[in-house]
């Protein structure tokens, strides 16, 4: 079920319908959102339902045990249940993710040392949101461990915070502190929650709809046939690439947040215009923030705690694995493990001349724009995530190294042009540029409406934003890029 | 050492490594509230303190603390 279908809709107006019907009781609520979220989940896949329902299970009861040896004061104890945690959480992701890939690599790494093994590529259905919900579930057992939250004594809140229908297919990925805090609260119908809910989601459709999808069209038509493209045309459709990403992954960021905050919770933000840094330390601190936070708290910095003797060499180890677990973590292929590296390898400079320990701010001129050397500086950045989200597009290493044999071959030949999808998407892209700029450096100013419009801002607002969906949107219901993770 | 003397010290180490001589801190004091505090500076401020006090904090002591009482504590039971 798409988040922006009329199926979804039909199905949210009926769960707020009952949920805010039963408002008066915390636990009856409770329960039908827990029951909404099991229903939305099992329309993807019935038995990924029971394996969500079993994981489930099994990290409250392993929460328990790592609160009770703690409250014991045996850490030791504690910790081997923390590690069954982590275990069983990242073999379920390597079993269903990264197992065939593995075997198949080391066959073939192995074959040319006279060494022959063989093995069958098992049909494994990777469950959707695999990557999100059991970042949930060991973020759990390992804040029970380091006494950063008590064990959830209910289990249905505990059920509700790994499988919020609303996050459960592609995130964001919450924290389980502030997320049972607020399942453990009583949640009224407030309609300014609604309101900003809305605003929210009609947003994140926008930018769906309107952009990504739009230049989802021309993008693809070049990337699917770049052997018959000019070199001029891929790479426009590559440098247009990270932009579509972004509306995508926001747009449905955006959809994610609205549709929770009208059922009264406050997840965790997504973007905060990624573009707009000099280096990839700020790309990466404002692009996918719930998996890098994530990564940053229980990944890059046990890592870096534990190299922390080794000075700058630990940091840079810390770093380089924790961007090749960001790699691959989108996907078991050899073009994410490269991107992950890739990625860490930008961090090594700012690393060893001391950039990556300093405040990084963008210098503005006396109207607030940033200087040229910034704004060059900027636009390295996007070329820099450009070529890697090359690599994250490709196929595969073959597809990879074509599309840039395509580049150096085909330099006869002008810009494919597809003037209706191009007009449409430069429209609403600059929308999108328009809001960010204002957000990002004038978020005081406001787009100057007539005094007898101003107090109407809200409701134009919207008009527009939905004017806008139904003139430029593209409505096949196509899937985000991210639900394949 | 008593648990003021703990702190002073503290407090020195990190207008030191962050380079600001206006930090002040107290229990209540979290990452949030001084500039320049970030996941990457405290580990570099923790190897800081593992010298200044000659001790050596576990992983789970560290991912532990919440503010600088915390880690005012973990310091006070060690020395």
């Amino acid at each position: 079920m798409v988040v922006n279908s009329l199926t979804f809709l039909w199905f949210f107006l009926f769960v707020l319908a009952i949920y805010y019907a039963c408002q008066s009781k915390k636990e009856l609520q409770n329960v039908f959102l827990l029951a909404s979220s099991y229903w939305f989940y099992a329309q993807v896949d019935v038995m990924m339902a029971g394996l969500l329902a079993f994981l489930t299970i099994t990290f409250w009861l392993l929460g328990k045990g790592v609160n009770h040896f703690l409250n014991k004061e045996d850490e030791r104890k504690a910790a081997i249940i923390t590690n069954v945690g982590v275990v069983i959480g990242i073999g379920a992701l390597f079993y269903f993710k990264y197992l065939n890939f593995f075997a198949e690599s080391i066959v073939s790494l192995i074959s040319p040392f006279g060494v022959h093994l063989s093995w069958t590529t098992l049909n494994l259905v990777v469950p959707i949101g695999l990557s999100f919900f059991t970042f949930k579930l060991m973020s759990y057992v390992l804040d029970i461990y380091h006494g950063k939250i008590q064990q959830e004594k209910n289990i249905v809140s505990f059920a509700n915070f790994i499988a919020f229908f609303p996050t459960i297919l592609s995130g964001p990925i919450d924290r389980p502190k502030p997320f049972l805090k607020q399942v453990n609260q009583a949640r009224l119908f407030n309609p300014d929650n609604f309101l900003i809910g809305f605003r929210r989601i009609l947003w994140g459709m926008f930018l769906k709809m309107c952009i990504a999808d739009r230049l989802d069209i021309y993008i693809s038509a070049i990337w699917n046939n770049y052997e018959h493209h000019s070199a001029i045309s891929i790479i426009f459709a590559s440098l247009l690439y990270p932009f579509h990403m972004y509306a995508d992954f926001a747009g449905y960021s955006e959809m994610a947040i609205g549709v929770a905050l009208i059922l009264g919770f406050k997840v965790a933000e997504n973007f905060k215009r990624p573009f707009f840094v000099i280096d990839i330390a700020g790309y990466w601190s404002r692009w996918h923030m719930s998996l890098t936070s994530w990564l940053t708290d229980y990944v890059f910095l046990p890592l870096n705690i534990k190299f922390r003797k080794l000075g700058i060499n630990g940091t840079i180890m810390a770093i380089m694995l924790n961007m090749t677990f960001i790699g691959m973590w989108h996907g078991a292929n050899w073009t994410f493990l490269l991107f992950g590296i890739y990625h860490g390898l930008w961090y090594i400079p700012l690393m060893v001349n001391g950039q990556f320990f300093k405040k990084r701010k963008i210098e503005l001129n006396a109207k607030g724009w940033p200087t040229p050397p910034y704004a060059f500086k900027m636009a390295g950045i996007y070329l820099v995530v450009t070529f890697g989200l090359m690599l994250f597009h490709s196929a595969d290493m073959t597809e990879f190294f074509n599309v840039w044999g395509s580049i150096f071959s085909h330099w006869n030949g002008g810009l494919f042009t597809d003037m209706n999808t191009m007009v449409n998407a430069a429209i609403c892209s600059l929308a999108l540029i328009y809001v960010d700029i204002q957000e990002e450096w004038f978020p005081k100013k406001k787009l100057y409406l007539p005094t007898w419009a101003e107090r109407w801002r809200w409701e134009l607002t919207v008009a527009v934003e939905i004017v806008c969906i139904l003139m430029f949107g593209v409505f096949d219901n196509n899937q985000f890029i991210y639900f394949q993770f | 050492m008593e648990r003021e003397d703990i702190l002073k010290r503290v407090e020195q180490i990190f207008r030191e490594e962050l380079g600001q001589d206006d930090i002040v801190l107290n229990d209540e004091t979290t990452a949030e509230d001084v500039d320049g505090w970030d996941s990457l500076s405290h580990v570099q401020l923790v190897a800081v303190m593992e010298d200044a006090f000659g001790i050596e904090f576990s992983s789970r002591e560290i991912l532990s603390w919440d503010n600088v009482g915390d880690l005012i504590n973990t310091i006070e039971k060690k020395i």
